[in-house]
């Protein structure tokens, strides 16, 4: 029972010292999102609802339907049924995803030969029935068109689906530490 | 009626049923509880609510796509489950990342530790009383939540590492972030114990509490923070080190009394050098490539050459509907520390693309098992700081 434990009992200098902090965190600003309010943009790359890839050139989907995405899926939420034109050309006649079942990994974009699905930074898709979560070939074309066209389309694939292996070549724009530099810099100037 | 009543009232037992839906069980997890007054005289954990068969899942899909089923085990650090797995398959496979991977998944998984170290402050802290913190935890958990959907487009489950590397690299923008936070977190930890590290509640309901030796630690099976707090060094990162663990330097900090409050200290512990492994990876992380080069036949080509290349066409498909199909024959058992303690992955191969037989062991399940000892002759009020001390996630108890 020493002084210092008498003093630390009797006035509640720890419970004090954890109040000064609320308090400081009370007139500071709020962390908080007043979410539906202030809708929070999804960080480029985000893995949201699926689409399907347009090809600009044709005006159709890019999808061969090779069946690799529904092969890969963990799953097993991919449906392909496919089907061959005039020109003997293989196409998917039926895509169908079912968003319940899906657990967005995005193995199926990773699995795609050809780049034909995608996954937008949609993720706001609530609704009343179970039917508005089956996406057929049109409603997922229509994602493409909707999140992902222009130039975040083009890049996509450049940017988040490229693992560097065996063809990796050059370094420059690899992000590498830069604390030190950027302390240099600053002691410097 | 009324000689049953005689009865009851003269053992004065009752059978108290906690859980499944008790909040402050972290999950499903029920805990039937034979008291004695208000002392527990007889704890019952029962297990598998939250059963799906991951195992069993894991035999019916390819080494590829059983990964994001390693993220639904412990989903507040998925990304060392994922690292786990992924370390496991390439022990058997023997495929070596490159060194850029290694430190990556390094930095991803402390990121995962301090995030399961987070929310098991925040929880622990609730459950026991003290609500401040956990608004406090969850701040910086939200900025590590926004690190990892930077990195990889998820927040929580996130199938970030592959069977020889990781599934993109980072970006610069990420690098400096995460430095920033490495930067801030220290001072934020600083927070956390000026609000509970001396709060006279705080340490009536934690010294004392669970106290568990370090021979029955051992003796139980307890891994992770749960027998460093009763002073045992164990730690697989140390022990056996994987991916970059052998070139970063931390400490194992460990406890003395074995109670709920040094485990506290221990996990406090844990934060800052996590913190400083994340720094040093931040530092000493080489340019290179982030997928094995030299393994082709067990990880996916890029896809340029896949519709140019022959081979890589062929081992492309291969790899996706079949699996790694000239996979060795025979068993490992990898294991690495999760934030919970030592997780293992038990493989039996028959050279096919899926695993003939895939076994986790899991750290909470057995922590789980070890309720019993660490609460008969306790409170009722202390079962809840034991529950929260072991930190159970009921994803990986039942799997």
């Amino acid at each position: 029972m020493t002084f210092k434990y008498l003093v630390k009992t009797v006035f509640l200098t720890e419970i004090l010292k954890a109040m000064a902090l609320t308090f400081k965190a009370f007139i500071s600003k709020p962390v908080t999102r007043q979410y539906p309010e202030e809708p929070r943009e999804a960080m480029p790359g985000f893995r949201g609802m699926h689409a399907l890839v347009r090809d600009s050139s044709t005006g159709r989907e890019k999808c061969i339907a090779c069946g690799l995405c529904g092969a890969i899926c963990p799953a097993r939420c991919i449906h392909i049924y496919s089907d061959e034109d005039e020109d003997g050309r293989k196409f998917a006649k039926r895509y169908e995803l079912d968003l319940l079942r899906c657990i967005y990994c995005s193995l199926c974009v990773e699995a795609c030969p050809v780049g034909a699905i995608a996954m937008t930074e949609h993720y706001e898709y609530s609704d009343y029935s179970r039917d508005a979560f089956y996406m057929t070939k049109e409603k997922l074309l229509a994602n493409w068109d909707k999140y992902m066209s222009g130039k975040k389309g083009q890049e996509y694939f450049k940017k988040f689906y490229h693992p560097l292996a065996d063809d990796f070549a050059e370094y420059e724009g690899q992000a590498l530490f830069r604390g030190k530099a950027a302390e240099r810099t600053r002691d410097a100037a | 009626m009324e000689q049953v009543d005689k009865e009851t009232s003269a053992r004065e037992e009752l059978t108290l049923s906690l859980g499944p839906q008790h909040p402050a069980t972290h999950g499903v997890l029920k805990l039937v509880l034979e008291l004695e007054g208000e002392t527990v005289a007889k704890c019952t954990p029962h297990v598998g609510y939250l059963h799906r068969g991951v195992e069993k899942l894991g035999e019916n899909r390819t080494y590829l796509s059983a990964l994001p089923l390693t993220d639904r085990l412990d989903y507040v650090a998925s990304m060392s489950y994922n690292v786990g797995y992924v370390v496991a398959v390439e022990r058997l496979l023997g495929v070596e990342p490159p060194e850029r991977a290694k430190f990556i998944r390094t930095m991803v998984s402390e990121m995962a530790r301090i995030s399961s170290h987070l929310l098991w402050l925040a929880t622990h802290a609730l459950d026991i009383g003290a609500m401040t913190v956990f608004l406090y935890a969850f701040r910086e958990r939200e900025w590590i939540n926004d690190l990892f959907e930077m990195l990889c487009g998820a927040r929580l489950t996130v199938s970030y590492p592959r069977i020889g590397g990781v599934r993109n690299d980072v970006s610069q923008e990420f690098l400096d972030s995460l430095w920033k936070f490495t930067e801030e977190f220290p001072g934020r930890l600083l927070e956390y114990e000026t609000l509970i590290d001396q709060n006279r509640i705080w340490l009536k309901r934690t010294i004392g509490i669970g106290v568990v030796s370090a021979e029955d630690a051992a003796n139980l099976g307890l891994t992770g923070p749960m027998i460093r707090g009763s002073g045992v060094p164990y730690d697989l990162r140390k022990f056996a080190p994987y991916d970059a663990y052998d070139q970063v330097e931390f400490d194992v900090p460990t406890g003395t009394n074995g109670d709920t409050y040094d485990r506290y200290r221990v996990r406090m512990e844990e934060f800052r050098q996590s913190n400083g492994i994340v720094r040093q990876c931040i530092e000493k992380l080489p340019p290179g490539p982030v997928m094995a080069p030299d393994a082709p036949k067990f990880t996916l080509p890029p896809k340029e050459k896949v519709m140019e290349d022959m081979e890589a066409l062929i081992h492309h498909f291969v790899l996706v509907t079949k699996g790694p199909i000239t996979a060795p024959e025979g068993e490992t058992y990898s294991a690495i520390e999760a934030p919970k303690g030592e997780l293992g992955f038990f493989f039996i191969s028959d050279g096919s693309g899926t695993p003939y037989r895939m076994r986790i062991r899991t750290p909470s399940y057995v922590h789980a098992l070890a309720l019993p000892y660490l609460t008969e002759g306790s409170f009722v009020a202390d079962v809840i700081a034991v529950i929260g001390t072991a930190d159970l996630v009921l994803g990986e108890v039942d799997r």
